[in-house]
């Protein structure tokens, strides 16, 4: 059997070419979230400084509701033929997993960027933070990837699968919301950001853990 | 107990295969499916109940029955990919109750009725990622691809393949992986005299390498053409 | 069909429950109410053990949780699940009263006070364990689900509280809305410690018939599954033709 790195990579790999051909993220996915930024002005009122105020959050908040939609696109698509394909080629359940969530991170990381623009040009809000924000980014995106892909695997092919992953992600989300919002808040108020950034770290720590813990009995659920 | 040689393979010639290199030498019991009274349940009801069955290595076992017979349970039961509810099932030497039936499953090829392609995906990237998973040359999965009838199609998208031929694929798929236990449902559902004559050759191919093969089917006729024996099984009972 | 599982505990549960609940009602009604806000006080009474048995609630799930994933023995799924289920009732017993309580004395029916805003979330939280249950009648595929995600959500409750903690603590000092924190009159607290009591005993009581309904509950499921007269295949007959058999 190949190393644990190897079949990581096969994953992900074959998902991100599954979302290379089927464009959904970028086609689907990212204009539903940038409509729901689009939506918000619409109904509460488009007050330059006070969407330039909310602009962020409302931001944050799109991406856990809308991010988690991502990491769990291709685990409820997957049909039982494919599963057990899946399943004989050996690969380890954990690898599986962390390569699932490796593709989704990927994918998240860009709708983060794609939906930070639409932000900034229709909330008019202020870039800062040139190195927190990647940063955060990226933590965002691997906790929502590993959050998502968890969930994904935990609810599997039961009734209401769709509609029960976002609300076991959402509540679970709330440290990396908390999180992300708090860093941004903090570097604009001259503040350390480091507690916010540690924060998710130890979050993403903790899902990566226990999805790899998981993996293995939620295989046998299927 | 038969030794078999697990390697990464070339295909040279039309009908010559050489391992480059020996990997791993495995001790291979002689019985390869013991299933033991061995039953499956989905929610209230039984798919199946009370199975007996065992499988030697050199036997192609062909398993008929009607539609909700409980064909398809028993084949992917066999593949590792349902536990059973009651019984003791031993595959290629390892419990189905126990870790170890993570182990046998890149020895099994299982085929289903349905192909287990990525839409997505080009018949070749479909077979370069099983490849890329195994540890197998990339290269091993266009050859297979050659060998079935479909290097024209290699890169062609699967949804835009018939169903013949994603089966055809599935089949190149057990070609590259060289299993020990084979697994075929409707071995010939929607597949032409050629590809037929394929998959003879793939269950004769893996029984004489010291592996055996299940087929299942309600086509009598062919089937039974290819199986050194036949079951029946009805009311998810083996009689 | 086999006869139907028949309860094996007496009626002491109840007996406890009702016991419990006519002190806790006593003692909330007869002591004297709080000086500034009246007869509202006595809610209190109510309201802050409610909030207490969902915490215990949810820890004892966590933990039951745990042991099935050790033990893969399906009692300490039906302690995890029933003790959830009791922890959701109680959360929004707790988060309903607060608010009643909450209208007429602040003025609002909710704040972000920290604590309140990680009640939410918890309520959430196991508001989805509970809809995660009804996915699957397999016993053992519903435990080993429900018991990751009982183990997950409590690891996760301490990340959330934190964060909301600092979060409310960087927003909002205690403002007009935060009710401050007088000394409490000693017969109050001593009323509000029984009635914390009287709760845990409840708890206890609802727990042994919540799990006895459990075993009861899963006992049939497992008899209609093994039986031996139903299997899938019998459902599948020869079609007719032409009016008759073919």
């Amino acid at each position: 059997m190949i190393g644990f790195g190897a079949q990581v990579a096969a994953i992900a790999r074959r998902d991100l070419r599954r979302e290379r051909r089927t464009g959904e993220v970028v086609w689907v996915t990212l204009p539903f979230g940038a409509i729901a930024l689009l939506l918000v002005p619409l109904a509460i009122g488009t007050d330059a400084p006070m969407l330039q105020r909310i602009g962020p959050g409302l931001f944050w908040v799109v991406v856990m509701l809308f991010g988690v939609l991502i990491s769990v696109r291709q685990t409820n698509a997957e049909t039982t033929a494919q599963r057990d394909q899946v399943a004989l080629t050996g690969l380890d359940p954990a690898a599986i997993y962390v390569g699932r969530a490796a593709a989704s991170f990927v994918l998240l990381v860009v709708f983060q960027a794609a939906l930070g623009v639409v932000t900034l040009v229709l909330y008019d809000v202020p870039v800062e933070g040139l190195v927190l924000l990647p940063v955060t980014f990226l933590v965002v995106g691997a906790g929502l990837a590993l959050l998502g892909t968890l969930a994904a695997g935990i609810v599997s092919t039961g009734t209401n699968a769709t509609a029960l992953v976002p609300l076991l992600v959402a509540p679970l989300s709330i440290p990396l919301l908390i999180g992300a919002t708090q860093a941004l808040e903090a570097l604009r108020l001259g503040r350390s950001s480091l507690t916010w950034v540690l924060m998710m770290i130890v979050t993403v720590l903790v899902l990566a853990i226990a999805g790899v813990l998981s993996a293995r009995p939620l295989q046998e659920t299927g | 107990m038969i030794r078999t040689h697990v390697g990464i393979p070339v295909f040279r010639d039309e009908g010559s295969r050489t391992p480059v290199r020996t990997l791993l030498a495995v001790d291979t019991p002689q019985t390869l499916i013991d299933l033991d009274a061995v039953s499956v349940r989905a929610g209230s009801v039984h798919i199946l109940r009370d199975v007996a069955l065992e499988v030697n290595a050199g036997e192609a076992v062909g398993v008929f029955g009607a539609n909700g017979a409980g064909k398809t349970t028993l084949l992917r039961l066999l593949a590792t990919l349902v536990p059973p509810s009651a019984g003791t099932a031993t595959i290629l030497g390892a419990r189905l109750d126990r870790e170890e039936r993570y182990d046998v499953r890149p020895r099994i090829g299982y085929v289903g009725h349905v192909p287990g392609l990525y839409p997505e995906m080009t018949l070749a990237e479909n077979l370069a990622f099983t490849a890329d998973a195994r540890g197998i040359n990339r290269e091993a999965s266009r050859d297979a691809l050659e060998r079935v009838g479909l290097g024209g199609a290699a890169d062609r998208l699967a949804d835009r393949c018939s169903h013949g031929m994603q089966r055809r694929a599935e089949f190149a798929r057990v070609l590259m992986t060289q299993p020990d236990l084979l697994l075929l449902d409707e071995p010939h559902s929607a597949l032409d005299a050629d590809a037929v004559d394929l998959v003879e050759a793939l269950v004769a191919r893996t029984s004489s390498n010291g592996g055996a093969a299940i087929l299942v089917s309600h086509d009598r006729g062919r089937v039974a053409s290819m199986a050194t024996r036949t079951v029946e099984i009805a009311r998810g009972t083996i009689s | 069909m086999t006869d139907r599982p028949q309860s094996t505990t007496t009626s002491w549960p109840w007996i406890a429950m009702a016991v419990a609940g006519l002190i806790t009602f006593v003692a909330s009604m007869t002591v004297n109410p709080d000086a500034i806000q009246g007869q509202l006080s006595r809610i209190m009474y109510v309201h802050v053990p409610s909030a207490w048995l969902a915490y215990l609630a949810f820890a004892v799930t966590m933990a039951a949780s745990a042991m099935y994933l050790w033990k893969r023995d399906l009692a300490w799924d039906r302690r995890a699940h029933a003790s959830a289920e009791i922890g959701v009732v109680f959360t929004a017993m707790a988060i309903g009263l607060g608010m009643t309580w909450a209208k007429p004395t602040w003025g609002v029916w909710w704040t972000w006070d920290a604590r309140l805003t990680l009640t939410a979330i918890m309520f959430f939280v196991y508001l989805g364990y509970l809809a995660l249950r009804r996915t699957t009648d397999d016993l053992h595929a519903r435990a080993r689900r429900s018991a990751i995600l009982g183990v997950l959500a409590v690891v996760q409750i301490p990340l959330v509280h934190f964060s909301v903690i600092w979060w409310r603590t960087l927003h909002q000092p205690p403002s007009v809305f935060e009710p401050a924190s007088p000394d409490i009159d000693t017969p109050m607290l001593a009323t509000l410690l029984l009635a914390v009591a009287m709760f845990t005993v409840m708890y206890v009581a609802m727990m042994v018939k919540r799990v006895e309904l459990a075993r009861l509950e899963d006992e049939i499921l497992v008899s209609e599954q093994v039986d031996d007269s139903v299997v899938a295949g019998e459902a599948v007959t020869a079609p007719l033709l032409d009016g008759g058999a073919a």
